[in-house]
């Protein structure tokens, strides 16, 4: 065989990577705190196929996201796509077969998503997004838990020192609805305020013809970033009634976010104007300390459905794992707890399943190791202890003295052994 | 609280920025080290300034490995990083400009093909291109875009000009400029909301400076 054919079958493609060990017990762990806390917020899990018609999955997505999408054909030559993210099939099944089910809707999923960009911070071309979706609310309630489950999630991963960036896009959107910008030109503005650049803004705005109250008021967008107060002055230059219900529906968030005692973690940003064109509420992003990267993002999207059939408002959020794994290591325990020798004794068999049944490792020599053997395999394996037996009922439990480095073996019976079993913690 | 990583551009920028930041009160800790040390902390303590080669500042930032920057909008531009860019900074003024033979000013370049174009901001002069529905080919290079035209590398450049002085000397002239540039200060995103009332304080000042410098200069 060539070389560099045996190159490339060895090799991952760019972009992808295995995880295994402690990356891959801590991801696991990750994910199963996540799971857990939707769960304990009343959310059901959904499974969604990993690759659909790519005509679904490019619904309401931005160029970019349809740019980046990984599409094949089938044998009928149908475009077939892997999905890019979890919110559009979600919508599908929801507009399909869940729209007479009782409201809201509250589903979970943890699943891969495919995208052809490069990696960055933790995000590869194949990567794991947990998040949830309540369907059928279009309430400042339904807003607000979404964003306190979103800050559950973080803590429940272990994450400290995070801030949520909570913005409303239907204030800006209401102000230009009494221009006539074409969407081509939204994407300029939404560009100069995202980056809270003013010169460009002030730019933008002349180009665009845009002067007076709702100039000015755009032009203080990068600026209104902080807490309560920022409500008040977004309030005083709202330009018309539906801008001012967007900024007092947004208060009652905030509120009620207060209420949950995590007001302190939420701040306040108008400036939060990211893919405007498929939200039409608040919108969030969180950032960790230590990480230049969002973590999270989500928000309202009730346009969305109705490309499926159900004209219901939603909000959800999704969280990235692998980029939350950079910042937060559960450090899960992954060495076996106890290594037992391969014999014919039934008594040997009958303890390793009593000690799993505990909820405790175990690792039964299938290689014949002798003595010495195993007991430097179970010392490299990093193993609490390692159980010989000596005929019928005679047991020798060798165990780890962790500070010394030395090891203290004993001689048991099983129901010696059992009795201690009990007592070894997790 | 830890100090605020700042990424400054090496050369000809670093001196004028650096004077911005010690005329709100951050001076360099230590000025004899500027020429040999990368990282070098304010007097305050409050920030440290990192020196990196200017077409890096952006990554520094964008990586959150600096917490603020000082870029050109040249450099932002040519690779967009998702920064924040809240206060322009009233120093490195240049152009970006489409710049060539005086002949070339009479061609029709919608009709031309097989054009050919000199750069170092590849992105910046395709999207230029694009938009103005010219069809070019860009040939990235790293520095003396001057020479291209002149040996018949390539038809035309896009590159800096603060006077138009290399050009001239080279017997070319501007067709038309791109971009106006100037340095701009960029923020990460998770600094600018995890450290909100530091960074917005640091940017009040600064701009008051600014201001204070535009006012002075009328």
């Amino acid at each position: 065989m060539p070389e560099d054919e045996y190159a490339l079958r060895s090799q991952l493609p760019h972009g992808l990577t295995d995880l295994f060990a402690q990356e891959a017990a801590d991801k696991t762990a990750l994910e199963d705190a996540l799971q857990e806390t939707f769960r304990r917020w009343g959310y059901q899990r959904i499974i969604l196929p990993t690759f659909e018609y790519d005509d679904t999955l490019a619904t309401g997505a931005s160029a970019e996201l349809r740019r980046d999408m990984y599409r094949f054909f089938d044998r009928e030559g149908h475009v077939l796509a892997l999905r890019p993210d979890m919110t559009v099939p979600t919508a599908r099944v929801v507009g399909n077969k869940l729209y007479d089910q009782t409201l809201p809707q509250r589903l979970f999923y943890v699943g891969n998503v495919f995208r052809h960009e490069e990696p960055q911070a933790g995000r590869r071309r194949e990567f794991t997004q947990a998040g949830i979706e309540l369907i059928g609310a279009g309430t400042a309630e339904a807003d607000a838990e979404v964003v306190a489950v979103a800050i559950a999630a973080l803590r429940a991963m272990g994450m400290r020192g995070f801030q949520v960036n909570l913005g409303q896009v239907a204030y800006l959107q209401a102000m230009l609805n009494d221009t006539r910008l074409q969407n081509g030109q939204l994407h300029q503005l939404e560009q100069a305020i995202d980056r809270k650049n003013d010169v460009e803004l002030q730019r933008v705005l002349a180009d665009l013809g845009l002067c007076g109250d709702v100039a000015a008021a755009i032009r203080a967008l990068p600026h209104l970033c902080g807490d309560a107060a920022v409500l008040d002055e977004a309030a005083r230059l709202a330009t018309n009634v539906p801008a001012r219900a967007a900024i007092e529906l947004l208060r009652t968030v905030y509120d009620l976010l207060r209420l949950e005692g995590v007001a302190d973690l939420v701040t306040l940003d108008l400036g939060e104007v990211r893919r405007m064109a498929y939200y039409t509420g608040i919108s969030f992003l969180a950032y960790v300390e230590t990480l230049g990267f969002s973590v999270c993002s989500g928000g309202r999207y009730d346009g969305l459905l109705r490309n499926f059939g159900a004209d219901l408002p939603a909000v959800g959020f999704a969280l990235g794992v692998e980029r939350c794994l950079l910042v937060t290591q559960p450090g899960s325990a992954i060495a076996p707890d106890l290594v037992v020798h391969g014999c014919q004794n039934p008594g040997c068999k009958a303890l390793a399943n009593r000690a799993r049944s505990l909820g405790l490792r175990v690792r039964v020599d299938v290689l014949q190791r002798d003595e010495p053997a195993l007991l430097a395999y179970a010392r490299a394996e990093g193993a609490r202890a390692v159980l010989f037996c000596r005929g019928a009922d005679t047991y020798v439990l060798t165990r780890d003295e962790r500070a010394g480095g030395d090891r203290r073996s004993r001689t048991l019976t099983r129901a010696a052994f059992e009795e201690e079993l009990a007592q070894w913690k997790r | 609280m830890e100090a605020l990583t700042i990424a400054l551009p090496k050369g000809r920028l670093q001196e004028q920025v650096l004077a911005l930041f010690a005329a709100i009160g951050h001076d360099v800790a230590e000025k004899a080290a500027l020429s040999r040390k990368l990282i070098l902390p304010d007097v305050t303590g409050a920030l440290r300034y990192v020196l990196a080669k200017p077409s890096d500042v952006p990554v520094y930032v964008e990586y959150g490995a600096a917490d603020l920057g000082v870029a050109g909008l040249d450099v932002l531009r040519e690779h967009e990083r998702g920064l924040y860019e809240p206060l322009a900074l009233d120093v490195g003024h240049c152009r970006l400009v489409l710049a060539g033979p005086a002949d070339q000013r009479e061609r029709n370049m919608r009709l031309a093909t097989g054009l050919r174009v000199a750069s170092k901001y590849p992105h910046l002069a395709q999207r230029y291109f694009t938009r103005q529905g010219i069809s070019a080919e860009i040939i990235p290079l790293d520095g003396s875009i001057e020479l291209a035209p002149a040996v018949g590398l390539a038809d035309l450049l896009v590159d800096l000009v603060e006077t138009g002085r290399t050009l001239r000397e080279n017997g070319l002239v501007e067709l038309e400029t791109i971009l106006d540039v100037q340095a701009m200060l960029v923020v990460n995103r998770a600094s600018y909301n995890l450290h909100l009332g530091t960074i917005q304080e640091l940017i009040r000042r600064l701009a008051a400076e600014v201001a204070r410098r535009a006012d002075h200069a009328e």
